[in-house]
């Protein structure tokens, strides 16, 4: 009998240990994070893939493309090392990614979604604690719309970085048109990939010199090859891309499938329409805004315009000097350093 | 009272009993199970299992330079259960019930091609942990995950082992749409290979 009562005993003795080894693991986890968690807010659910040293509970939450893009797409290159740093959260925005959920047209707008963003903070506070501290990086139309959640509400924000990304799509049609202009200029009388920057300029006779949908998408997409003709010039370095197996994370119907559809829904109250200009000395968090000199995507002139406007008091401004569109795949280490700098002097 | 209405549950158990026997007999016969791989490899990987009854049939034979060929034309009643994952994500996870009406030819071979429409199609996804944001309310969900009419389409081919207990193979390319997915609907193409088989059968 006492056999029996000290086996069981003993069942139980490693069970608790077992159960209490489990439950101390998760502050053990902190400093090497490596979660999915889904935010479910206005009939959506959304991943946050969350990776990268938790341990003194600082969270870098970054905010993709597109719209329509994909949180992952930063992980590798430059964010390896910023993942040692503090905890990174990849985040998929409604209609992005594997963001799933049911809503009308209305329900995807550029106001919603940075209150994503801010449903995302809270929740990430009731996980993993709410001494959790806050840092907002925002790429391409990621910087818009982290504009969008720092203008809701920017207290649970330590730092803002903001990367070629434009507060004011309004105004980026002339702004697109007047940086082909310069940049073909230059690289024409410096004799590099003539026929190429010819081309610029014709297509620069051919669209609208004022807004126009249609002529935006093409001005776009020149943008993406002058990078390319810039690069094979020696002048930008190719972005790294990132992690090899992202195309096995995503479906990628289902990718393309959100991305198209985004797209459609929330560019056209946006691109020629909306400015945050005027309310950029609204945010006062300490800034820090990275550009790609030869950014032909989102024109550099446009990292200026941010830098003045911005109430922040802590602000700064750094041109990568061998990038375009994607400094944290051209140029990762530095990118990574700015990074890393800014996060340490605001944490 | 008691004694009667003993006695009638009795009867009726039997009678019932007796009325599936006859049923399931000929339903037995006349319906396959098929199970097999679902998914499209690269992000989703699962399971498909099946039933198939054969509602109508039409056998027409020929006779053509002196050989006589055999074409059978069948609808089929069918249901599926299938569950998928992407492994790498746990993003995607899913379980789908779909019904609906398959017709296939079936050559003097036994090669088979089929069209299947499933209008009746139910999809549960499943998601890892997830917090519902409510103002300031923030909670943790249980058994997170959305629900979706999904209708699907599949083109198949086929071929049939006559009197075996293993009684085909098929390969399908199926089309499904998720609705409501976001603003609109997802479509999404996965590939099912897998094997029929009649239970009635010995070997």
């Amino acid at each position: 009998m006492q056999k029996i009562v000290l086996h069981k005993l003993k069942i139980v003795l490693i069970t608790l240990t077992v159960l209490s080894a489990f439950s101390c693991s998760k502050d053990e986890d902190l400093s090497n994070l490596s979660d999915t968690i889904f935010v479910r807010h206005k009939k959506t659910d959304m991943p946050a893939y969350i990776h990268g040293n938790g341990s003194e509970k600082v969270f870098l939450i970054t905010l993709h493309g597109g719209p329509g893009g994909m949180g992952l797409g930063f992980r590798g290159t430059a964010f390896n090392s910023i993942e040692n740093t503090c905890a990174v959260v990849y985040f998929d925005q409604r209609g992005s990614g594997m963001a799933q959920g049911s809503y009308s047209e209305d329900g995807i707008t550029i106001d919603i979604m940075a209150e994503d963003v801010l449903a995302l903070v809270k929740v990430i506070q009731l996980k993993y604690g709410s001494d959790a501290r806050f840092f907002l990086l925002g790429h391409s139309w990621g910087g818009t719309l982290g504009i969008a959640t720092l203008l809701k509400d920017q207290h649970e924000f330590l730092g803002w970085i903001q990367v070629d990304g434009t507060p004011n799509p309004r105004d980026m049609y002339l702004e697109y048109i007047a940086n082909f202009e310069r940049v073909a200029a230059e690289q024409i009388a410096i004799g590099n990939s003539i026929p190429f920057w010819e081309s610029v300029n014709e297509l620069l006779l051919d669209v609208d010199s004022e807004f126009n949908r249609d002529d935006i998408a093409r001005l776009n997409n020149k943008g993406f090859e002058a990078e390319e003709e810039l690069n094979s010039d020696n002048l930008i370095n190719r972005p790294s891309g990132g992690r090899d197996d992202l195309a096995f994370k995503y479906n990628l119907v289902t990718f393309y499938w959100n991305l198209l559809n985004t797209q459609s829904i929330v560019d056209p109250p946006i691109q020629g329409i909306l400015s945050y200009t005027d309310r950029l000395p609204e945010i006062k968090t300490p800034s820090l805004i990275l550009w790609g000199k030869y950014d032909m995507v989102v024109p550099p002139s446009i990292a200026q315009e941010t830098y003045d406007n911005l109430g922040s008091s802590v602000k700064e401004l750094v041109f990568f000097e061998r990038s375009g569109h994607s400094p944290m795949g051209s140029e990762a280490d530095l990118f990574a350093e700015e990074v890393n700098m800014f996060i340490d002097q605001n944490k | 009272m008691r004694k009667y209405i003993l006695v009638f549950l009795c009867l009726s158990a039997l009678s019932l009993n007796a009325q599936d026997k006859i049923d399931t007999t000929s339903v037995l016969d006349k319906t396959e199970l098929k199970i097999g791989y679902t998914g499209n490899f690269f992000w989703n990987n699962g399971l498909n299992v099946g039933a198939e009854y054969l509602w109508k049939e039409n056998v027409k034979t020929k006779e053509k330079r002196g050989k006589q060929k055999t074409i059978a034309h069948q609808f089929l009643l069918n249901g599926n259960l299938v569950f998928s994952n992407n492994y790498s994500t746990k993003t995607d996870a899913g379980i789908y019930t779909n019904y609906g009406l398959t017709w296939r030819r079936i050559n003097t071979k036994g090669k088979q091609i089929s069209i299947e429409f499933n209008p009746l199609g139910y999809y549960r996804s499943f998601l890892p942990e997830t917090y519902k944001v409510d103002g300031d309310n923030v909670k943790k969900v249980f058994l997170p995950g959305r629900s979706y009419y999904a209708p699907s389409l599949s083109i198949g081919f086929g071929k049939l082992r006559k009197d075996k207990k293993l009684s085909g193979r098929y390969f399908n390319i199926n089309l499904m749409y998720r609705t409501p997915y976001n603003a609109g609907a997802l479509p999404s193409i996965s590939f099912q290979y897998g094997y029929r088989f009649n239970s009635r059968k010995k070997k």
